[in-house]
């Protein structure tokens, strides 16, 4: 985990997300954990975008998710699972360091991001959260033209090429230029639930993310809507990675191909219990309690 | 006044609906491979009785296997398409669907066995190879057991169930043999001898179709797909 990760050999994403670099000694090297019984999933390095090592995620003294380590596989979707209030949220939002917005949030163990610690001295959260953006449980466009919602974030960050294309290339891939391409300067709140939901996806895109963080994005959603967002779910997963928090057990099992189940504990701590392709984890989950909560035995 | 508590003050739980069409399915699975266990029972008893009439009630009452097949095959399907079964429960449904197919080709068997007995009935009195009701009792005895190991998803019972077969096929070479044996020193009763060889392979196909449901019950406890036919 040293500085070499800017300078990604395989034309990944370049890493310029610290200001002070931040290399990890010998002594800090990660050790494998395991949690609930079931050995971590690993991936080969150059596929592991998120490393998650021992983290808790704490507000004021409780502690909302208690010791994970994970990883998250790149152009992969992952879905987070479990009942609610066994932190999938917080998990989710301690990804970009959303949870910094909180004054009481705080967080221990590590996120590694393409090998850098997210969380330490010099990393600016701002570029942290370009390159991982966020798509909420509520559609919330911008009390703003269609074009502006999406032109909005790489107007923010300097963008000098053309605006126009950028637009259209984000709407494209978002799968909604055809239903906007000729009424870009209408409000985007005028839009339908579904196409609200797909421009704030374009909105993430236009720029240029590496993860799209998704926290319930269809729930509000009719079923129609909600496959159509799965699609392009896939879609999306060739150039980005996804990791998506869903309450919606059928979509976990229909759009992801990892599946992270975590629970409660009785000190109401979330913790992770099996992650797994999500073919194997709706089939014959390893653990048990994975069992049950899948198939509404508990929960 | 304070009412007094009773089971509709209960919510039934999150499973409850699934728990009992679930149930339902099972007890029809039950009770199919119950009417392919007396199917049988019948078949073999009409070859070594030259029992026609009664071979003619098992072809008949196939017709009620079929049937039965065909309500549990809808009730699967519909679940599956209702509760969106997964993990166990998922496994469970695909095990009951294909052995409830493979119950109904053993009812098929038993109507091949029981027009077999009526063939024979119709030909000069020849004495039946003492291993074919030999075979029928084992087939029986471990269709009962697969239902058993089906309904209890007990893994154990379920591999034993696959290891008997390897006394069905024994037996079965033994039919054969003594079919050659017979054709050879009593060329006029050579029809005689090719039905009985054709009853003991319908009983050694059938064997293997019971294993096939062994195998379903060890997937459906462990989740592995295993071969448990050799």
């Amino acid at each position: 985990m040293t500085p070499e990760a800017e300078h990604d050999p395989d034309g990944g994403p370049t890493i310029h997300l610290v200001t002070t670099q931040h290399a990890l000694d010998e002594s800090e090297q990660i050790s494998p954990a395991t949690s609930g019984g079931v050995p971590p999933m690993t991936f080969a390095d150059d596929d592991v975008v998120f490393e998650l090592d021992g983290l808790s995620c704490f507000y004021d003294q409780f502690r909302a998710v208690r010791d994970i380590s994970l990883q998250v596989p790149k152009n992969q979707i992952t879905a987070l699972i479990g009942p609610s209030g066994c932190g999938k949220s917080t998990l989710l939002r301690s990804f970009n360091r959303m949870n910094d917005l909180i004054d009481s949030a705080r967080i221990t163990g590590r996120i590694l991001y393409h090998g850098v610690d997210l969380y330490a001295d010099g990393v600016d959260p701002v570029e942290v959260r370009r390159r991982i953006g966020m798509v909420f449980q509520k559609p919330n466009p911008f009390p703003k033209s269609i074009y502006d919602n999406v032109a909005f974030g790489p107007r923010v960050a300097g963008f000098k090429g053309s605006m126009d294309e950028l637009v259209e290339r984000s709407l494209r891939r978002a799968a909604i230029w055809d239903e906007v391409k000729d009424k870009l300067k209408g409000p985007g709140t005028a839009l339908s639930g579904g196409q609200q939901q797909r421009l704030c996806i374009a909105r993430a895109i236009a720029v240029e993310p590496d993860v799209i963080l998704m926290d319930e994005p269809c729930s509000a959603l009719d079923p129609i809507a909600t496959l159509k967002i799965e699609e392009l779910m896939r879609e999306l997963k060739q150039n980005y990675t996804i990791v998506i928090v869903t309450h919606n057990m059928q979509q976990a099992a229909r759009a992801s191909d990892y599946t992270a189940f975590l629970t409660m504990g009785e000190d109401r701590a979330g913790y992770l219990v099996e992650m797994a392709p999500t073919q194997e984890l709706f089939t014959r989950p390893v653990n048990r309690l994975t069992e049950d909560y899948i198939t509404g035995r508990f929960g | 006044m304070e009412r007094a508590a009773d089971a509709t003050d209960q919510f039934p739980g999150p499973r409850a609906t699934f728990d009992r069409a679930l149930d339902g399915v099972k007890d029809d699975v039950l009770r199919l491979g119950a009417k392919v266990e007396d199917a049988l029972e019948r078949a073999g008893r009409a070859m070594v009785e030259r029992d026609s009439d009664l071979a003619d009630r098992v072809r008949w009452d196939d017709r009620e296997v079929n049937e039965l097949q065909r309500e549990i095959n809808t009730e699967i399907t519909a679940l599956i398409a209702t509760q969106g079964p997964v993990a166990r429960d998922v496994r469970e449904l695909l095990a009951l669907y294909h052995a409830s197919a493979e119950l109904e080709r053993m009812g098929d068997y038993a109507v091949n066995i029981a027009k077999l007995a009526q063939q024979l009935a119709s030909e000069p009195e020849t004495p039946i190879f003492k291993q074919i009701p030999r075979m029928e009792q084992i087939c029986r005895e471990q269709l009962r057991a697969a239902m058993r190991a089906l309904v209890d998803i007990s893994e154990d019972v379920a591999r034993g169930v696959c290891k008997r077969d390897d006394e069905i096929d024994h037996l079965y070479n033994s039919v054969y043999e003594d079919a050659i044996q017979l054709m050879a020193v009593a060329p006029e009763r050579a029809r005689q001898a090719t039905h009985m060889l054709f009853a003991a392979h319908h009983l050694e196909r059938l064997g293997d179709r019971v294993t096939n449901i062994g195998e379903d019950v060890v997937y459906l406890a462990t989740g592995q797909i295993e071969d448990l036919n050799n």
